[in-house]
């Protein structure tokens, strides 16, 4: 490691979001309310400078708080607002929240989404953009996919679909493009400005049926099509595709990463690309590690592939854990420090790390 | 309703300060007396003009107490005690009492002969000072008074800090100081018992931190110094003399052993004597882990570590030298920043905060060019790193003491308000108590509920729950007794018990009322009636019809008789002791409602 952070949070969170001024949002997910809402602000040693400040405090600061009686199985920062939106059981509605730093260090609950179906339909996935206004998109399964305005709360898309297929999670592609990824691998895309075509269902895996599928958009710097970038699919036995956009037909490279057996789920299944390494993704939810690959090179066959580095630090718990491995719930990178990940696991522990490259491109 | 009034002291909206003054059941006690460091002139003082405009301080206080060493906390003690004014007990843990004047008079060079001031503490000032000290034992009942009682419990955070329980008859109050809840390699955790306070005064300045792990933090401080070494560097450590430095030592020579590093280890001389000093004194403050060791060996008999000659410093290649004083405001430390600060290679690693004015603060800040003695100017080209060991509590260690300590209400003191509302809203929601956040010289009044143990005498006890209108279980009882206070002790006793103590003769109150029915019948007739009603709907009681025609309902006596004027007319005269109101009144009001058409 060229940097190791480790903390410990109170509660686990199962979310990990970078907010308005490289803040970073993480959630309780107990089940018996009380859960809490934190925007962090990171140490100095994590800003962008190279040259550090003089005095690097190496702790978090906890900036704001709120309370949420649900668990937060999913948060997402509205960008261009001090907006936060929130989704988890027992229904698909989403709640609304106001971080206002300034006055007073509590996020407010401000408002709620509600969602037609009523309970029992699973979380909602969710998506922000402020393009033409803050949007939301949302929804537990295909048929449920919409967009609101997130301040009127006004509905603005609603997919033309009858599917039922459970989503596991959707993104814009740019103010016009969503991309919906279902739990059982397929994908579709659905433009905002025909909501009454159907939904086009761009590629289906071929990987055996009965696993789950997530998947991981790239960001590309700002204003260059996001569709370029491939989409990474990833699945609850270790299937690792990926597919581009602009031609669906066929994937681009498939490959399969090493699985702990028995495996433990594909609730916490996370596959995100590092926005400052060209081609490189990390991949946890399996066990108590976090894996990077480098995909240049990956080629259809669908091999096993070895990671260029594994974070293995949640995989010893902390002080205080008590039986059971720690699961690693969620990862993200840093935005602009290229090798710096945040992970986070299921024993409350939350690490920040810098790993150093041991060969080929730094 | 009783009420404890709590008063954080000090001029302005700062943090760094701490003294609060708190007004328990007519005690008042002052908790903490420390100097801001970032003040140069009067503001660093508290302002005790809050205790008393006029009157002296010793007259209005019943005593002061200090939490720790640090000089946030302590460092105001001398002006108070000696400049202002005050000759009553100030109670301090022992290691805490040896500690602080070394402190302050280090303090007191800084500050008078560094920067030239002149109203300050004298040494003189903090030997008198000092005198008045009272030291304290861990969990040792201290009366101060015969009414006031104080407790000290083991806080972590540095040797010999403590959190005191103030106690006067049931009201209770914990101050914690800093304290830390999570034990390191060389003071244990703090630890408090269900005590149930009705005050739990808790510092919240650190209850927005998210900490990193020791580990990480070891692992940086090891890296650090280890790549200024394997480049030929030189690491300077300055180090306040006591624990962190310790730490440090097994940390750098459990790294050496097992990288097989050979570059020297110095340990500075006037270190290694006072801090074996001191660990003798105070073993029973560090914890298991040290005190095993400490058994087996000398501290300071470490393989890699040797004694550090002035010599040394010129020695090229690498090393590392631990050296006081840790602000680098003088003697060794100094000396040694001196020689090594113009080289780009070196390191100089500053354990935590210093005093502003000190060449520690100064390089901490950024200043690059310092002006030495005799106009001369140094370049400091060698890195400058800041490692900060100091263990506070965060917000999970904060709700971990109110879980110990179970208190009814909680005070926050040393934060902005609006920056505390997230832990305030936490606390009362996890705990259900009140969350107080008074600023400083904002009094915050806190009620109490104190409940008060009477003994009740079993006669009496017996006796009123006997008599009863149809009593209910979840209704509180009423009870008519006396209450004897004598002696610091309640006792509830029947008033003929209490006459007859007393030596007084018993007064009867005997009430009667006149009821009016109409009934042309006859007397004894009407009484029939009466008795007849009665019987049906006060089962429950004793209703007798007396040879003599009179009714008794208990001890209460119905007669009646016939109007003077009006033969249709019967009057009831219900008569009864005061013991036995409710039930006559209830009587009187059954019997003007009527008697029923039918009669048997």
């Amino acid at each position: 490691y060229e940097d190791l952070h480790t903390f410990e949070l109170q509660a686990p969170t199962r979310v990990i979001e970078w907010a308005q001024g490289n803040r970073v949002c993480v959630a309780g997910y107990g089940q018996s309310g009380g859960n809490e809402i934190l925007q962090l602000l990171p140490p100095p040693t994590l800003q962008v400078k190279e040259t550090q400040g003089l005095c690097p405090e190496r702790d978090f600061k906890v900036e704001c708080g709120g309370f949420s009686n649900r668990p937060v199985y999913s948060l997402k920062h509205v960008p261009g607002t001090s907006l936060l939106v929130t989704s988890g059981p027992p229904d698909s509605s989403l709640q609304i929240w106001q971080v206002s730093a300034e006055d007073s260090d509590v996020i407010k609950s401000i408002s709620a989404i509600p969602t037609e179906n009523g309970t029992g339909q699973p979380w909602a996935k969710i998506a922000t953009i402020s393009a033409r206004a803050p949007w939301v998109l949302h929804g537990s399964r295909l048929s449920s996919v919409q967009i609101t305005e997130v301040e009127s709360r006004k509905n603005v898309y609603m997919a033309a679909s009858r599917n039922n297929e459970e989503l596991s999670g959707l993104a814009f592609l740019d103010c016009n493009a969503l991309l919906l990824c279902c739990a059982r691998g397929q994908l579709c895309l659905a433009d905002v400005r025909q909501p009454q075509s159907p939904l086009e269902a761009a590629s289906v895996p071929s990987a055996p049926c009965g696993e789950r599928w997530c998947m991981g958009v790239g960001r590309g710097p700002q204003g260059s099509d996001s569709s370029s970038q491939p989409v990474a699919l990833l699945s609850s036995g270790g299937h690792l595709t990926l597919t581009d956009l602009r031609k669906t037909s066929e994937s681009l490279a498939s490959a399969k990463c090493g699985v702990p057996s028995p495996s433990s789920g594909a609730e916490f299944l996370c596959v995100s690309w590092a926005p400052a390494l060209e081609g490189c993704l990390a991949v946890s939810g399996f066990d108590g590690t976090v894996h990077v690959y480098d995909t240049q090179g990956w080629d259809s066959s669908g091999r096993e592939v070895e990671p260029i580095f594994v974070h293995k630090g949640h995989a010893f718990g902390g002080p205080g854990s008590s039986g059971g491995r720690p699961l690693v719930t969620v990862h993200t990178w840093h935005p602009q420090k290229s090798r710096t990940l945040l992970s986070a696991a299921s024993d409350g522990s939350l690490h920040v790390w810098d790993w150093v490259q041991s060969c080929g491109n730094c | 309703m009783p009420e404890i009034k709590v008063t954080p002291l000090g001029a302005g909206q700062d943090v760094g300060r701490s003294c609060i003054l708190v007004s328990i059941a007519g005690k008042n006690v002052m908790l903490d007396c420390g100097m801001h460091m970032g003040y140069n002139d009067d503001r660093r003082f508290p302002d005790f003009s809050y205790i008393t405009q006029n009157g002296r301080l010793t007259d209005f206080l019943d005593c002061v107490i200090i939490s720790h060493f640090h000089l946030d906390h302590c460092g105001a003690l001398p002006y108070f005690s000696e400049m202002v004014g005050y000759d009553g007990p100030i109670y301090m843990t022992h290691p805490t009492k040896a500690i602080c004047p070394i402190l302050l008079e280090d303090y007191r060079k800084i500050t008078v002969d560094k920067k030239g001031e002149t109203n300050f503490f004298t040494s003189q000032m903090i030997k008198d000072c000092m005198k008045k000290v009272v030291a304290v034992h861990l969990h040792q009942t201290v009366q101060v008074d015969e009414e006031l009682e104080i407790k000290a419990y083991y806080a972590g955070h540095v040797l010999g800090a403590a959190m005191f329980q103030i106690k006067v008859g049931c009201e209770s109050v914990v101050y914690t100081g800093d304290y830390n809840m999570t034990p390191d390699r060389h003071l244990g955790a703090a630890w408090i018992d269900k005590c149930r306070p009705d005050l739990l005064i808790t510092e919240s300045t650190y209850a927005t931190t998210i900490r990193d792990s020791k580990r990480c933090r070891e692992r940086d401080f090891l890296k650090k110094v280890h790549e200024t070494v394997e480049r030929g560097g030189k690491v300077l450590i300055p180090v306040f003399a006591l624990g962190r430095a310790q730490e440090l030592c097994i940390l750098l020579e459990t790294f050496w052993e097992r990288m097989n590093l050979k570059a020297p280890i110095y340990f500075s001389t006037g270190l290694t004597e006072k801090a074996n000093h001191y660990y003798k004194l105070f073993i029973t403050w560090t914890n298991q882990k040290i005190r095993k060791t400490f058994v087996q060996r000398n501290m300071f008999e470490f393989k890699h570590i040797k004694a550090f000659d002035r010599a040394f410093a010129d020695n090229p290649g690498p090393m590392v030298v631990f050296a006081t004083p840790g602000m680098l405001h003088a003697g060794q430390s100094l000396q040694i920043f001196r020689k090594w600060a113009g080289n780009e290679k070196n390191m100089v690693i500053m354990p935590g905060y210093c005093v502003q004015g000190t060449v520690g603060h100064k390089i901490l800040s950024g200043q690059r060019k310092l002006e030495m003695e005799g106009r001369q100017i140094l370049e400091v080209k060698m890195q400058v790193e800041y490692m900060s060991f100091s263990a506070h509590a965060d917000a999970k260690g904060i709700m971990q003491l109110i879980r110990q300590a179970e208190p009814r209400n909680v005070l926050l003191v040393h934060g902005e308000a609006k920056k505390m509302e997230f832990l305030k809203q936490k606390i009362e929601q996890e705990f259900h108590v009140n969350c107080y956040m008074p600023a400083n010289g904002e009094t915050t009044t806190i009620f109490t509920n104190p409940s008060i143990p009477v003994d009740i005498s079993l006669g009496l006890l017996k006796r009123e729950t006997a008599i009863g209108l149809l009593p209910d279980v979840k209704k509180p009882k009423l009870m008519h007794g006396t209450l004897i206070m004598k002696d610091n002790s309640f006792r509830l006793v029947s008033p003929e018990q209490a006459l007859k103590e007393l030596g007084l003769a018993e007064h009867q109150l005997r009430f009667t009322c006149r009821v009016h029915i109409q009934d042309p019948r006859k007397e004894h007739e009407t009484v029939l009636r009466v008795y007849n009603h009665l019987k049906g709907v006060l089962k429950d009681y004793s209703v007798q019809h007396l040879p003599d025609g009179s009714i008794t309902v208990e001890s209460i006596l119905i007669q009646a008789t016939a109007h003077s004027e009006d033969q249709g007319t019967k009057v009831l005269l219900v008569s009864w002791t005061y013991q036995d109101e409710e039930l006559g009144s209830y009587l009187t009001s059954l019997l003007k409602k009527g008697l029923p058409q039918s009669t048997s």
